[in-house]
């Protein structure tokens, strides 16, 4: 199996606060307005309110009334997956006698956190078990393997923070193998107050709206949104002779070893991670274009990924886009792998929302303003706890 | 019970101290790093621990550094919240 | 897709102990099955971790729950039985799946905040009950530094996991995998189960029964060191194929000199689902009443199976398991080494896992 062939993007679907659509999401990226609020959908007896990006849209593919009996996590990976099936120019039907797999990436979509049902429980009242059988039938993989039928595998993959990326990279393994000839890969994450409240605990929330590798950073703020990319083998690609978007170009994957929720200070893994992933590629620093940071706007994040970015590739250009989406978690790698392709193929990248003041200790700073680039080739990496370090090298063209 | 010994008792058993007990946690050896050898994720949850126990707010970890020294520097800052 | 996959250690942990050679002793004894534990809803097969202490210090174990505290002494002693005190860092990727997940944690989490309100929750509970923890917490002990995946797909945890593991080493991402699966008990699953089905009156599991519901939750951790290229510890057999996805028409093809283990564990609607797709005459057995009901169940049959190949034997099912009309299950312990043997679980849906350890 060769680890250096590309893999084929045919078709790329993305909602996120930012947009119903990968086009609407670009469209925003570059008006340069963000809008982060109070949540709407839930309440907290927090004395501060923190911002997060919430999809207030109730109307999107997939929450309509027949999918009440999934969780929003897998209706908003639903939207996605269809967004980028007709991008791709594939309909479900023709492709079941296919080997279609399923990976993707998401933290509230595989935690039994319903509030209700345990308030309920510990109170010694009969709960209502729907929301059981609800959470039962939720996972985000096997939802979309079982409305679209394919009968090929299906992987949930709970990486934390990095798990879009990282369902993206198992599913070009997937492909490379020839264990698959499509793979819908990406990531799903709903807000949820019970994951509000957990980062408010660990005190790396901001309350006011995120200010990624700004001097002045108090931490993140969450958001939600799906996105998909549609990966292909040459040989179905081949016979459908549809031009492919892009490529996943190189996966690297890496553990600190260090902490449960603090990066390694030397950003060990993310050295390694950044390092295979361009290795892979067969791409150095010199052909990297631009890189969509993990940027939280935490402390320790922003100061861990600067100081590896400044070694690893230094002088490449890089923003954040979690001050247009906030940190969607499980859905974070995939979002921005969407938003890398789009970008590349603009040949333009957005500003890094939030960033005003120059950190010193940073020893470099993200965009400020949009930057048109020439290059075909970029990279998206992702931290997250339990220090896992992901990164892809994505590109226009196969070499 | 006086402060000192109340945090003691209340750090050993929400932090899980087992291999320690409350009485010999020295009053002005560091909690950090050396000393009792607590971290990152310790020091988020005392502010939880504070909150919960004595209802006081620690606002961010600018305070915490301050607030966290040792168990003496802990009680002064509970105290002065407290009475104001 | 060719694959030979090596074990090379294995260490596992559940109601009957830990280290294969408490599974072994059970295996031997004929497989009666193991009296439960009495917790406030029923028996259920609960897992110790005190033998962790012979491998970690407590003070490094402060703040770790019972969920990753099982998975870390799996991880051990997989080590242990391959004969190795520590991994190439780099060189070892680390895959570790889950059904549920920390639940005990993530209700505990929930616990802060309905008792003291949202500014109480606890930080530490939260990071614990995030899905990844128990890998993060085995890569921080053993001090790994390659690839790390956690999944989270309930029945099909197993097979998912394994086929990306296994994957990673057929690209040579890695030279070695150390791949775990690991689940435990909480009260609310316990109650979810019985609100479902009701009370297992008869304290005993009857995997494959058709018409009575006797699953009994069980925990606890499989791990296993995998490498793709045979080393002094192969002493399990290899793994030629995993496959996952869902069934078409055809069921599952007869395959000369294999044996199936299947993953029937008394939950009645997932058990009937073996007599449609098990080919007539096959070989089959089932020891899910040594360990308990439990998603990562499939990663207990697969050690089951890799003791048998390092054995030279295929054991007896436990008495309870319900005899079939369409297949055989295997009721006296052999001294025969299967060519192969194939680890069956079925699903809702016709989702099924299918993981093959042939000899050698």
């Amino acid at each position: 199996m060769n680890r250096n062939s590309p893999v084929a993007i045919t078709g790329i679907g993305c909602l996120s606060a930012a947009g119903m659509s990968l086009k609407e999401n670009m469209t925003f990226l570059f008006s340069g307005k963000r809008h982060a609020s109070p949540p709407e959908r839930f309440t907290s007896s927090h004395p501060l309110h923190y911002p997060v990006f919430e999809i207030l849209k109730d109307s999107f593919p997939g929450n309509n009334p027949e999918y009440k009996d999934i969780l929003r996590t897998c209706r908003l990976g639903l939207a996605a997956a269809n967004e980028a099936l007709q991008d791709a120019g594939l309909v479900p039907e023709g492709i079941t006698g296919l080997k279609v797999g399923v990976c993707i990436g998401t933290t509230v979509g595989s935690t039994m956190t319903d509030e209700e049902f345990y308030r309920n429980f510990r109170s010694g009242l009969r709960p209502d078990m729907r929301m059981i059988e609800r959470f039962l039938r939720s996972n985000p993989a096997s939802v979309i393997a079982r409305e679209f039928a394919f009968k090929g595998p299906s992987q949930t993959v709970v990486n934390a923070c990095s798990s879009g990326t990282d369902a993206i990279g198992i599913g070009t393994s997937w492909i490379r193998s020839g264990m698959c000839d499509i793979v819908i890969a990406g990531g799903a994450d709903e807000l949820c107050r019970v994951t509000y409240n957990g980062f408010i605990s660990l005190m790396i929330t901001d309350d006011s709206p995120c200010r990624p590798f700004d001097r002045d950073r108090k931490g993140l703020n969450l958001g939600e949104g799906a996105a998909i990319l549609i990966l292909e083998s040459d040989r179905v690609l081949r016979n459908r002779e549809k031009p492919a978007r892009a490529f996943v170009l190189g996966y690297g994957s890496a553990c600190d070893g260090y902490h449960l929720t603090a990066p390694s200070p030397e950003g060990k893994g993310l050295r390694n991670a950044l390092t295979d992933a361009l290795l892979e590629s067969g791409k150095t620093a010199g052909d990297i274009a631009f890189i969509n940071a993990h940027g939280t706007a935490t402390k320790d994040n922003d100061r861990t990924e600067a100081m590896v970015l400044r070694e690893i590739l230094p002088g490449v250009p890089f923003f954040s886009t979690k001050g247009y989406t906030g940190h969607t978690l499980g859905a974070a790698g995939a979002i921005e792998a969407a938003f890398t392709v789009a970008c590349l193929e603009s040949g333009m990248i957005p500003a890094n929302a939030g960033f005003s003041e120059p950190d010193p200790e940073l020893g470099v700073s993200p965009v400020k303003d949009i930057t048109g680039i020439s290059g075909k080739v970029a990279l998206s990496d992702s931290l997250a706890f339990g220090g896992y370090n992901a990164a892809l090298v994505l590109g226009l063209e196969r070499g | 019970m006086d402060i000192n010994e109340e945090l003691k008792k209340i750090i050993v058993k929400e932090l899980f101290l087992e291999d320690i007990t409350w009485n010999e946690i020295d009053d002005d050896a560091p909690l950090f790093g050396e000393g009792l050898g607590l971290d990152s994720l310790d020091a988020v949850e005392l502010v939880v621990i504070i909150q919960k126990y004595f209802n006081v707010e620690i606002k961010d970890m600018d305070e915490g550094r301050i607030a966290f020294q040792s168990i003496n520097s802990l009680a002064s800052f509970i105290k002065e919240r407290q009475s104001s | 897709m060719n694959m030979r996959i090596y074990i090379n250690g294995i260490g596992v942990v559940g109601g009957f102990g830990s280290g294969v050679k408490a599974l072994l002793t059970c295996l031997e004894k004929g497989a009666a099955p193991l009296k439960g534990h009495d917790t406030g809803y029923g028996p259920a097969f609960l897992a110790d971790t005190a033998p962790l202490d012979a491998f970690v210090q407590k003070r490094s174990l402060r703040r770790i729950d019972h969920f990753s505290q099982m998975a870390i002494l799996g991880a051990y002693l997989a080590l242990q039985d391959a004969g190795m005190h520590s991994l190439n860092g780099k060189g070892t990727g680390l895959v570790v799946c889950s059904g549920y997940g920390a639940s005990h944690t993530t209700f505990s989490f929930l616990d802060s905040i309905i008792n003291d309100g949202d500014a109480c929750a606890s930080p530490t509970l939260f990071s614990n009950s995030v899905q990844n923890s128990a890998a993060g917490h085995i890569s921080i002990l053993l001090e790994l530094a390659g690839p790390c995946l956690t999944v989270s797909q309930f029945e099909m945890s197993v097979p998912s996991a394994l086929l990306s593991a296994c994957l990673w080493l057929n690209e040579n991402r890695v030279d070695q995998v150390l791949f775990g699966a690991v689940d435990e008990y909480s009260d609310v699953l316990y109650y979810c189960l019985q609100r479902f089905f009701g009370k297992n009156v008869n304290g005993i599991i009857t995997p494959l029964s058709t018409d009575m519901q006797s699953a009994i939750p069980g925990e606890g951790s499989a791990f296993f060191l995998l490498s793709n290229e045979r080393t002094d510890s192969s002493k399990y057999g290899s793994i030629i194929d995993v496959q996952t996805g869902r069934l078409d028409d055809k069921g599952i093809s007869s395959s000369e000199g294999s044996i199936f283990i299947l993953g029937a564990d008394g939950h009645k609607n997932c058990d009937r689902l073996y007599g449609d797709f098990i080919p007539p005459g096959a070989e089959a057995a089932c020891y899910s009443p040594i360990y308990g009901s439990l998603p990562i169940g499939p990663a207990f049959d697969l050690v089951i199976a890799a003791i048998s190949m390092r054995e030279g034997k295929v054991f007896a099912s436990p008495e309870s398991v319900t005899d079939q009309e369409k297949y055989k299950i295997v009721r006296e312990t052999s001294r025969v080494t299967p060519k192969s043997i194939r680890c069956v679980k079925l699903a809702k849906e016709d989702e099924f896992g299918i993981i093959t350890l042939a000899y050698g």
